[in-house]
């Protein structure tokens, strides 16, 4: 224990700190220009000088270790001499344009000075021209008023890794350079932002738009895009969101934010916006109130349900929707449709994986806290590149790889590639035999390490595999056991590329057996915000909320009991089983809810045509959608930050979402169903989002007890009050092992990238000003063979298509696939994919597909 | 893009330091080499054969006063102006090669023949005035001198 | 006293190892093996050898801090940045002895415990290196490098850095970090490099001078040593001597030789006649001396009572027609260019004395400039993050002090009296 006195202050402190730390625990700020407490002391602007008895000069207390009997001064004529001093200097090549600069009223340097002076500069020389460029699609950047306190670029190297920003020259010539474009690694984030003190990094989003203390509200809500969940804060006037910012201390991301969360709100006060109820006449949609709409929708599904039964109609929830209207929704399909045909777009993806894994190895074995990541030793990566799906978990990575610990990717993870320099990234590429690796490695780690005895299902599993090992030669193999095996703290980080395989089960059991093998934690990445609490809610054929199976009686009788209502006999089908039952005409109406299914699914041909064939066709959103031109009725739903709810990110934290600006056309989806399912006899009067959560905590096992207050207090994290299910299978369920050589040419493959998600980011246009197209992602080695240049167009086209775009080269490819992404209109990836289905996840497995590519 | 040489040269290199990264300079010693000067271009190869961020070698490269970043003339003339220099004359050298050949701090000739840099002391105090052309040291410097030492260098 | 430092360089074959030989190199190698490292410690604890780099700090405490530590590997580094304007003193000893410092580098390595030593190399100095390299591979051939060291179970490997202009980088942790292959900037001590140095390792760093001392105090012994030169401050010291002398050069003479001598005596006296004006005795970071305060013994302990400092030894003479205005503007635009950029008074400080004396020296002084120009000296002073910015300020302190009348007459006549 140390204790040292601060402005007559004992304070105790337990770890070595400096004064700075010390001073900061005791509630004592001492003003600092390069110091930032997300990052390491530096040392530079001098600003932070203490009197420390018995020591001669001034000392900076962002470096000084506080020592045992230390006495401190933070404040004196002295000190404040010296702060004005140093604030001169700073000023004295500043251009002083306060007046214009956007910074002013959170800037760091005006309040300094504000408090310590000068009130005049005694330097009379000229000032020091600095070079600027403004090119960046987002970034303001004014390098005249950049103090050299270089928070940008050590934010930029050591906490967001991406180092795309250096000082460049030294002495007055110093500035802070090149940031962003492409080939710098610039991830915009923003971080540098957040830290820059003076008003030398702004936003294009916001320049000269407002100040800082004209915002009417500041509300904290939670970002819409992945599975994540970050705390934003998100700043209005006049009803129109001004800016977007994280705070440090406040939700997981602690002051941090990605591309997407920081600059992706602008789509939803896009003028593409539904304005009004839609229906199709004629096969022209015709505006409608919303209570000819209500009871349109209402009299046709009863008519179906009446004429062909529930199990004629269909229902997709969606994982951007709160858990409020997913629990709404699949109640909705339950009681006033009489079906269990619910599933959602997760299918392809977190849910599928989620629950097979669950139901391996108990309920809850996926929830662990993101920032624990940075604590691990050894982390193995497979299936996505976390730093693309999920960046602020990709972020935890590469704080562990800096932090010594090894990371073993299996597959593409390019947003990992910079790590390398730490000397403990290792990287194998299966292209596409995800399974066979993970088997291997699994039956590896089994020949050192016994089951452990506890699950006999998958020990049985285990040793049947390691019975018939797979045929695979992979170099490092022997270092990777010896790895895991000499590691204390492994995480699992699983992407969901493994579930889009017809083996995808095979992968999954592997990572599940890992978990299990070596005790490591589990994380899921989860592309959409809610996928988690989507599974909670019950939108799944065969679970009912809180992940109880529907064909238990116990848990059955529970729910009809709270729902006044049986709960229907069918068995409900999964999402790509449902497109073959509309095909089949089995199906006849389909509700969906917040989705794109035509632009999302694979082959979206061939989900177009099923869906043209449908009786009735409903469509809640914001947009309208590839999906939503096809409806009979479509229902604008009021978006984030329109709307208060909960979600649950992939850690299983349930996260407050609060209405921020009002909208004065959509009206939230749990609404406009409770208004269909009371004109449908069941009726539904909540009256706020808020009383849904109520009827979740009372119904819910897992949710039991749980009200906004608690959730909004922060830190609401699995299992709550709730009781989680032990249940496991006996068997593993298997399917015929598949073999397939992957021998053709190419080989298209999704790209997920960093600066878009689902359709969503189309209408967001400061994403779209930083990857305004997609491209051809080909590795250099296939694009020198085929003479293709970065930009060059080319044709790509598969038994389902042809699509052009621009190629573009990436060495993190380095076998003969090419990737493309599935985010903007017409030139989606998966309108060249073509599917077939997992016997045991009903995932579709999509890969592999042949494809040819031509020069244009 | 650097040959199979030099890129065994940078492996070798790298090999001797306990981290990679310490062949950074060493690698732009050998980008100068190979190129003159360090481009964008150049620099961007250095970044991709060291796995380094581009952003991080042009940061470090621009920091230290030997590495060149502007294409420079066939000779480079590199005279120090420093105090032991400059009592000795040193300033006069600058303005005779200004006016003689027509030679500007920083820049190069019309012809490309020569390119100027005023340095720091090269640690040639004891017979100063001293430049180097190219890597050859020549000291105790008058009028007359360079004169001579530059008719050698076309 | 012999010469030690600079023995057997007039020999125009003094670099290649046989030659070394001859005159007994490598000996005290062999007999350093034969002690234990504590003890060898112990001779260069007696032998009160202090850095020769410009600090002055006892090289034995510094070796013992890192050979306690418990961390491997370790690693010696040998300073050979040599950026001090008016500093020539190690170029010698790496062009014509290279052998001596490898000697001093290997044994050095074994006290400490490191098997890879590094000498950062200025990149100024390309005819050194050549020479390095070669000596280097000699070394290797005759075993006195590599894996078994004279059959030995000893290890010490030896690779040269070439640095590439930066004179901050003499600096140590400055120099650490460039020899990781980054920027130069100082790091914040502590840590301090004999704990946390290069690749976070404990690191010894030691002058050309400082290292190359070591083979002849194990061979005479501590005692032995240390009877050269003063109290306490012991041992033959490099002084280059450079500007208006008759002999400029670098005379190896007793650590403590009066600075009139070395002046006057050694280096000839002041050139053409003319009459002595200021010396800066340790190069231009060291306040300067006015003629008449030259009788000082140049020693690390000594040079301070004087106003001024050791540093490198480095005696820049001024005659009577040099202009100091025109010098510290000189030097201020050396300190500016060569700022890291890290902390803001350096970085800011420097550019703006410059100005100001680049606008006196030019004839557009204004009345206040030598208070504004120690106005900015009090802001800088003590308050830089390594001594590279307080060394700038101390210069224009001491100019200010010694020759104010000439700032004066610069302003008020609106143009340097030197200049027609
Ligand atoms: C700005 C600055 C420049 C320095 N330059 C050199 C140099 O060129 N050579 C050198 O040996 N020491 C230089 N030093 C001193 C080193 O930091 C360090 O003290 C020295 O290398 C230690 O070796 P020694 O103990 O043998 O003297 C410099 C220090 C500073 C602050
Ligand atoms: S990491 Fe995910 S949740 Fe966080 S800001 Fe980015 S997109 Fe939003
Ligand atoms: S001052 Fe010119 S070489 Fe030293």
């Amino acid at each position: 224990m140390i204790t040292i006195t601060v402005n007559g202050k004992e304070i105790q402190i337990d770890k070595p700190m400096t004064v700075l730390e010390a001073a900061k625990k005791a509630g004592i700020k001492i003003p600092t220009l390069c110091h930032h407490e997300l990052l390491e002391s530096y040392g530079g602007c001098r600003l932070c000088v203490v009197e420390v008895e018995r020591m001669p000069k001034l000392q900076n207390a962002c470096t000084l270790l506080a020592a045992d009997g230390m006495v401190i001064r933070t404040e004196s004529e002295v000190i404040s001499k010296v702060r004005s001093e140093m604030l001169e200097l700073l000023l004295i090549n500043h251009p002083l344009d306060c007046a214009y600069c956007d910074k002013a009223g959170e800037c760091e340097l005006q309040d300094l000075v504000n408090k310590y002076g000068p009130t005049v500069g005694r330097y009379k020389e000229e000032k020091r021209k600095v070079p600027e460029s403004h090119t960046d699609p987002i970034f303001a950047r004014h390098m005249g008023r950049c103090v050299v306190c270089t928070r940008c670029v050590r934010m930029c190297d050591t906490v967001q890794g991406a180092s795309a920003i250096s000082m460049i020259e030294r002495g007055g010539r110093t500035r802070m350079e090149p940031f962003s474009s492409t080939s710098f690694n610039c991830e915009y984030c923003g971080n540098c932002l957040t830290v820059c003190p003076v008003g030398a990094i702004l936003s294009r989003l916001y320049i000269h738009s407002y100040r800082p203390w004209q915002v009417d509200k500041e509300i904290k809500t939670i970002c819409p895009y992945c599975g994540v969940g970050c705390s934003l804060f998100v700043q209005v006037r006049d009803n129109s969101i001004k800016r977007v910012i994280p705070k440090i201390g406040q939700g997981l991301n602690n002051g941090l934010l990605c591309s997407r969360g920081r600059f992706g709100y602008e789509f939803i006060e896009s003028q593409e916006r539904l304005k009004s109820p839609l229906v199709k006449e004629k096969g022209k949609f015709k505006q409608s109130t919303w209570n000819e709409a209500f009871h349109f929708v209402a009299g046709r599904l009863m008519e179906i349900r009446e004429l062909h039964g529930g199990k004629a109609i269909a229902g997709i929830a969606s994982p951007r929707c709160t858990n409020e209207d997913n629990y709404v929704f699949q109640k909705f399909m339950r009681m006033a449709c009489r079906t269990n045909n619910i599933d959602s777009i997760s299918r392809i993806g977190f849910a599928a994986a989620q629950k097979y894994i669950e139901d391996l190895l108990g309920q809850g074995v996926t929830s662990n806290i993101i920032d624990g990541l940075k604590n691990s030793d050894a982390i193995l990566v497979i299936g996505g590149d976390p730093t693309a799906v999920n960046p602020i978990l990709g972020l935890a990575i590469r704080a562990a790889a800096r932090n010594g610990a090894n990371v073993i990717v299996v597959g593409n993870a390019k947003g990992l590639v910079p790590i390398i320099r730490d000397k403990t990234l290792r990287i194998i590429h299966p292209v596409f035999r995800e399974a066979d690796v993970l088997e291997l490695l699994l039956t590896n780690i089994f020949k050192t390490q016994d089951v452990r005895a506890e699950k006999p299902a998958i020990d049985k599993r285990i040793k049947e595999l390691s019975e018939k090992p797979v045929k695979m030669d992979i170099k490092e193999m022997e270092k990777l056991v010896k790895i895991l095996l000499g590691s204390n703290s492994i995480s699992i980080v699983a992407g969901m590329e493994l579930v889009q395989r017809v083996d995808g089960h095979r992968s999954l059991f592997a990572i599940a057996a890992l978990t299990y093998l070596l005790e490591a934690r589990l994380f899921l990445l989860s592309e959409k915000p809610n996928e988690q609490g989507l599974i909670d809610m019950g939108c799944l054929p065969d679970m009912l909320p809180g992940g109880r199976p529907i064909n238990v009686g116990d848990f059955k009788h529970k729910f009809e009991a709270a729902w006044k209502e049986s709960i229907p006999q069918d068995k409900g089908i999964t999402l790509m089983e449902m497109i073959g039952a509309i095909r089949n005409k089995d199906i006849k109406a389909l509700y969906i809810m917040g989705e794109n299914p035509v632009f999302n699914l694979p082959n979206g041909h061939y989900i177009r045509e099923a869906l043209e064939s449908l009786d009735f066709l409903v469509v809640q959103d914001i947009f309208l959608t590839e999906t939503a031109e096809l409806a009979d009725v479509v229902l604008p739903a009021l978006g984030w930050a329109e709307k208060d709810g909960t979600y649950t990110n992939l850690e299983r934290r349930v996260q407050l979402l609060k209405r921020a600006i009002d909208s004065s056309s959509g009206i939230e989806d749990w609404k406009i169903i409770s208004e269909i399912s009371s004109i449908m006899g069941y009726e539904m009067d909540y009256s706020s989002a808020e009383k849904i959560m109520e009827e979740i905590a009372k119904v819910s096992p897992l949710y039991r007890d749980l009200t906004y207050k608690e959730i909004g207090a922060g830190d609401c994290l699995w299992p709550y009050h709730g009781e989680p299910l032990r249940g496991e299978l006996n068997e593993v369920p298997v399917a015929v092992d598949i073999t397939q050589d992957y021998k053709a040419d190419f080989y298209l493959a999704i790209e997920k990238p960093l600066f878009h998600s689902g359709t969503l980011s189309r209408r967001a246009s400061a994403l779209r000003k930083i990857c305004p197209e997609p491209t051809l992602k080909i590795s250099p080695q296939h694009a020198g063979k085929l003479k293709l240049k970065e930009g060059d167009r080319v044709n790509i086209s598969t038994a389902q298509g042809t699509i052009s775009v621009p190629v573009s080269i990436d060495a993190s490819i380095t076998d003969n696939r090419v990737l493309l992404s599935n985010n903007f209109e017409n030139k989606g990836v998966f309108n060249l994919l073509n599917f077939s289905l997992d016997k045991v996840t009903k995932a579709p497995g999509i890969e592999g597909c042949e494809v040819k590519i031509e020069r244009k | 893009m650097f040959n199979e040489t030099v890129l065994k040269e940078i492996d070798e290199i790298k090999g001797r330091y306990p981290d990679f990264r310490s062949a950074l300079l060493p690698a732009l010693y050998v980008a100068q080499r190979e190129f003159g000067w360090l481009s964008h271009e150049a620099m961007s190869y250095v970044a991709r054969t060291l796995n380094l961020p581009e952003a991080m070698v042009r940061g470090t490269a621009s920091f230290y006063s030997m590495f060149k970043h502007k294409e420079a003339g066939r000779h480079l003339i590199q005279l120090c102006t420093n105090v032991s220099c400059m009592i000795l004359g040193a300033e006069r050298l600058v303005d005779f090669l200004r006016t003689k050949y027509g030679m500007e701090p920083d820049n190069t000739t019309q012809d490309g023949r020569f390119s100027l840099v005023i340095m720091e002391c090269i640690g040639a105090c004891g017979t100063a005035p001293a430049m180097l052309v190219n890597t050859d040291f020549y000291d105790n410097l008058t009028e007359g001198k360079i004169e001579e030492i530059l008719d050698k260098y076309k | 006293m012999g010469k030690i430092l600079l023995k057997n360089i007039e020999n125009s074959n003094s670099a290649d190892i046989n030659e070394y030989l001859k005159i007994g190199g490598y000996k005290s190698l062999i007999k350093a093996f034969e002690m234990q490292p504590k003890d060898i410690i112990g001779e260069i604890r007696e032998s009160g050898l202090r850095g020769r780099g410009g600090a002055g700090f006892p090289t034995a405490m510094k070796w013992s801090f890192a050979f306690a530590d418990t961390k491997f590997p370790k690693y010696l580094i040998c300073n050979a940045d040599e950026g001090e304007p008016g500093t020539f003193k190690d170029r010698p000893i790496l062009e014509k002895n290279p052998h001596l410092l490898i000697e001093g580098m290997v044994i050095s390595g074994y006290a400490i415990g490191a098997e890879h030593g590094y000498v950062y190399l200025r990149g100024e100095y390309p005819y050194a290196k050549e020479v390095l390299n070669k000596a280097i591979a000699q070394a290797y051939e005759k075993n006195y490098l590599g894996d078994n060291i004279l059959g030995e179970n000893i290890k010490f490997h030896l690779t040269v850095y070439q640095g590439a202009g930066a004179y901050i980088c003499g600096e140590e942790t400055a120099l650490i970090e460039s020899l990781e292959g980054k920027r130069g900037q100082p790091r914040s001590k502590p840590p301090f490099p004999v704990n946390v140095g290069a690749w976070a390792m404990p690191t010894i760093i030691n002058n050309v001078e400082t290292l190359s001392n070591i083979p002849y105090i194990i061979s005479v012994g501590g005692a032995g040593y240390s009877k050269i030169g003063a109290r306490e401050c012991t041992g033959p010291k490099l002084y280059s001597v450079s500007g208006c002398v008759e002999k400029p050069g670098v005379y190896e003479l007793p650590m403590g030789t009066i600075l009139r001598d070395i002046i006057f005596n050694y280096a000839g006296g002041i050139k053409s006649g003319k009459k002595l004006k200021a010396v800066f005795p340790g190069g231009i970071s060291t306040p300067v001396l006015p003629a008449d305060n030259i009788d000082c013994p140049m020693d690390f302990i000594s040079m301070p009572r004087f106003g001024s400092m050791l540093g490198s030894g480095a005696v820049i003479v001024m005659d009577e027609s040099v202009c100091m205005v025109k010098v510290a503007y000189r030097a201020l635009k050396f300190f500016e260019h060569e700022s890291c950029g890290k902390c803001t008074p350096c970085r800011e400080g420097t550019d703006w004395l410059r100005k100001i004396l680049e606008r006196i020296e030019c004839g557009k002084g204004r009345e206040g400039d030598i208070e504004l120009l120690s106005e900015v000296v009090d802001i800088m002073y003590g308050r830089c993050f390594c001594p590279l910015g307080d060394s700038a300020a101390g210069l224009v302190m001491s100019m200010i002090k010694h020759f104010r009348n000439e700032f004066e007459e610069h302003i008020r006549d609106k143009k340097c009296k030197n200049q027609k």
